[in-house]
């Protein structure tokens, strides 16, 4: 009897053992890259202020806008809270937002406001952020921009890029009258300034890593040349105007050398870098192909560029150590072209003829090489990556009109920026 | 004096003899020898129990022994009675013959003396006197063996009586004893039994926990703890919206606490090598999953479990 007892309370034991470490462990491999539920409830705020300007409605647009986000609609908000005492959590909880975001503008004297704003999650009642920003009126709105980088940041892990701005060429008119312009404007297309007009084009601007100068392509002695400007003095000057071609520039990481794609006398087009304090040039490829396009990479060791050279437009890339032999990096498809690098590097963007139209691809550079293309439209070009890496604006048509687009970086979410008059062409999203 | 001794000579030789007579009756029945009751020997209690059949003829067998041993004394002290009575008739016999002859020689010395007085008529008055005095010896002698046998009757009944009493006893201290070890084994028995209850209960709930476990482990290896497994990872993988820094290369684990319902009461992520929004999407993933499915068997609720994030993507 004790025996069997005992025998009992043995394999009893040894149950118990092997449960221990029998625990439940389910993995998960997969997620979703639904868009995060968020309410952004609207700030309080005095009627000078709202008159003007709706801060919750830019943050809840910025952040939808990115594609990650999906904002509440107000009108299924059941209270609006200013500060986090207010929040009742349950019940947003049950409108199944994962975060919400509360505030208020008070006026801050003549002309002047504190923006107030909190970020909590709905799901464990944690606060994530409670911050004031102040701005004056016409601050109001690149204040905004920043709260959407801040929750945007806080939520996803990486920077915000709500408060950063965008070049691009706007064309107005028809032929023999046409008005190019070259605009700065917000990430959201709001709020743009003319940088540059003249009449005959304009074309290629690119941001100065430190975000102070564009370069651009001018037509205006009617002949390419190469100009960088400085935005706040509006200061410009002609680094290259050599005879032919002068097109295309690209900063180096460090801002002191342009890459530029110059023509030989026998029209023959080559990428060269341009030192912009001694006025060097260094030729880097040399071949009967047309190459051109250069995008350096963030070491300043090597170019990544579209040549002919083997028949249809492909991306090489190239060192910037004279007699470096060019790779090619695309293989798949006819054109590929106007390579453009993420900010980490781990993928580049380019144009890429798909079913007849020209549209929006990338490739894992630190995989397999793997191609995706992101776009659906048939002119989708000039592509560029946003500050953050999480999306490229690129130029679009709508309806026989030049318009500017977004789309994420996993092509999951596109978006068209509102668009003031003319044909936009060439974005160019400005760094930090 | 001499002459009431002359006139009542026989009176007074009778009244000698009778007196004689009960003196000697009463000698006998005082010498009757006192004798000790057969010792009782007290039944040994045996500490073992046997069973109440053996018992009964245990004790029937006793009681029989008593009374054939009670009846045996009897019949030896009546026997002894009867001896003794005899013994003191012939005793008292002889020495009646004695004093008789005493008597004669007394009287003939008498009618030597006195001859001549009245030898006729007091021969037959002597002869009637005579068989006056034989009559009164013999009631005399059958009265004494009448209260011999009667003290012996006594005697015996005291004895028969002594015996019963003393078998009364006996049989009430059996029977104490016998109530006593009854009682004592009643209770050995009640505490053996609750003994063998109580191991029973043991042996009963251990075997339910080892028929739960067995339950458990045979679910829990089997395909139900596998659907309850692809149930859970659906539910969570079709909620968690993966930040981009959660790509291959992520592993974390988080620790879930729900109640039966599956409504999730905490979530913490451990172990984990991704940034502060990979742990946090996970954690709300698991809040966002509440409430979680429930198991196709009871058994395999577990009241803490760990979710693995590792995407394959």
């Amino acid at each position: 009897m004790n025996r069997r007892i005992s025998c009992l309370a043995a394999i009893g034991l040894m149950l118990f053992c092997s449960r221990t470490w029998a625990e439940l462990v389910v993995e998960i491999t997969k997620g979703q890259s639904d868009a995060i539920p968020i309410a952004i409830v609207p700030f309080s705020s005095p009627e000078a202020a709202a008159a003007s300007f709706d801060v919750a409605q830019l943050v809840s647009d910025d952040l939808a806008r990115s594609g990650r986000f999906k904002s509440t609609d107000r009108r299924d908000m059941i209270e609006q809270p200013h500060t986090g005492a207010g929040i009742s959590f349950d019940d947003w909880r049950r409108l199944n937002n994962d975060y919400i975001v509360v505030g208020q503008v008070q006026p801050l004297g003549q002309d002047r406001f504190n923006i107030t704003f909190e970020l909590y999650n709905i799901l464990n009642h944690q606060r994530l952020l409670g911050y004031q920003i102040s701005a004056n009126k016409p601050g109001l709105r690149l204040a905004s921009h920043q709260v959407a980088d801040m929750v945007f940041e806080k939520i996803l892990g990486i920077r915000g890029a709500f408060a950063t701005r965008v070049a691009y060429i706007s064309v107005l008119g028809s032929l023999p009258h046409k008005d190019y312009r070259l605009i700065v404007a917000d990430a959201d297309g709001e709020n743009p300034h003319v940088v540059m007009q003249s009449g005959e084009p304009l074309m290629s601007p690119a941001w100065s890593p430190d975000g102070q100068s564009l370069a651009y392509v001018s037509f205006e002695n009617r002949l390419p040349s190469v100009y960088v400007q400085t935005l706040k003095t509006g200061e410009r000057q002609r680094v290259s105007a050599r005879a032919g071609v002068n097109q295309a520039p690209a900063w180096s990481p460090d801002g002191k050398k342009l890459a530029l794609t110059l023509s030989t006398r026998d029209g023959n087009l080559d990428i060269y870098v341009l030192d912009l304090t001694t006025q060097a040039l260094t030729r880097i490829t040399d071949d009967p192909g047309i190459d051109t396009e250069p995008q350096w990479s963030k070491d300043g060791q090597s170019l990544y560029f579209t040549s002919d050279r083997a028949g249809g437009p492909q991306i090489y890339r190239i060192g910037t150590q004279s007699g470096d032999k060019p790779r090619r990096l695309t293989f798949q498809g006819s054109y590929n072209a106007r390579p453009r690098l993420s900010p980490d590097e781990s993928q580049l963007a380019f144009v890429t003829q798909e079913d007849g139209g020209y549209r929006i691809a990338t490739m894992d550079l630190r995989g397999r090489g793997d191609v995706q293309v992101l776009t659906k439209g048939h002119f989708d070009v000039s592509p560029s990556y946003a500050p953050n890496g999480a999306e490229i604006i690129y130029a679009s048509r709508d309806r026989g009109r030049g318009v500017l687009a977004l789309v994420s970086a996993d092509g999951r979410v596109q978006e068209r920026l509102v668009s003031s008059e003319g044909e936009l062409q060439e974005p160019a999203w400005a760094p930090f | 004096m001499r002459d009431f001794l002359r006139e009542h000579r026989w009176a007074v030789v009778v009244s000698v003899l009778l007196h004689g007579l009960l003196v000697a009756g009463l000698v006998v029945a005082t010498l009757n020898p006192h004798r000790t009751p057969p010792p009782v020997q007290p039944l040994p209690i045996d500490a073992t129990v046997v069973d109440s059949q053996v018992l009964h003829a245990a004790q029937r067998a006793q009681s029989d022994q008593e009374a054939a041993r009670a009846r045996a004394a009897a019949d030896a002290q009546a026997a002894a009675a009867a001896k003794a009575a005899e013994e003191a008739r012939a005793a008292e016999e002889a020495k009646a013959a004695e004093q008789a002859k005493a008597a004669e020689q007394a009287k003939e010395a008498e009618q030597a003396k006195e001859a001549e007085e009245a030898k006729a008529a007091e021969q037959a008055k002597e002869a009637e006197q005579a068989n006056e005095a034989e009559q009164a010896k013999a009631a005399a002698q059958a009265k004494a063996a009448e209260h011999a046998k009667a003290d012996a009757a006594r005697a015996a009944a005291a004895e028969q009586q002594r015996l019963i009493d003393a078998r009364k006893a006996a049989d009430a201290k059996q029977a104490a004893e016998a109530r006593q070890a009854a009682e004592a084994k009643q209770a050995a028995d009640a505490k053996r039994a609750a003994d063998e209850r109580a191991r029973a209960d043991r042996e009963a709930e251990l075997r339910k926990q080892l028929a739960d476990e067995e339950h458990r482990s045979a679910v829990e290896s089997g395909p139900l703890r596998d659907s309850y497994i692809a149930r859970l990872r659906n539910k969570i993988q079709s909620v968690w919206i993966k930040p981009p820094s959660a790509s291959v290369g992520l592993d974390c684990l988080v620790e879930v606490t729900q109640i039966p319902g599956g409504e999730v009461t905490g979530a913490r992520v451990t172990q984990c090598n991704g940034d502060a929004a990979a742990r946090q999407s996970i954690e709300n993933a698991v809040y966002r999953a509440s409430p979680l499915p429930d198991p196709p068997d009871p058994a395999l609720f577990e009241r803490n479990f760990v979710f693995r994030f590792k995407p394959n993507e």
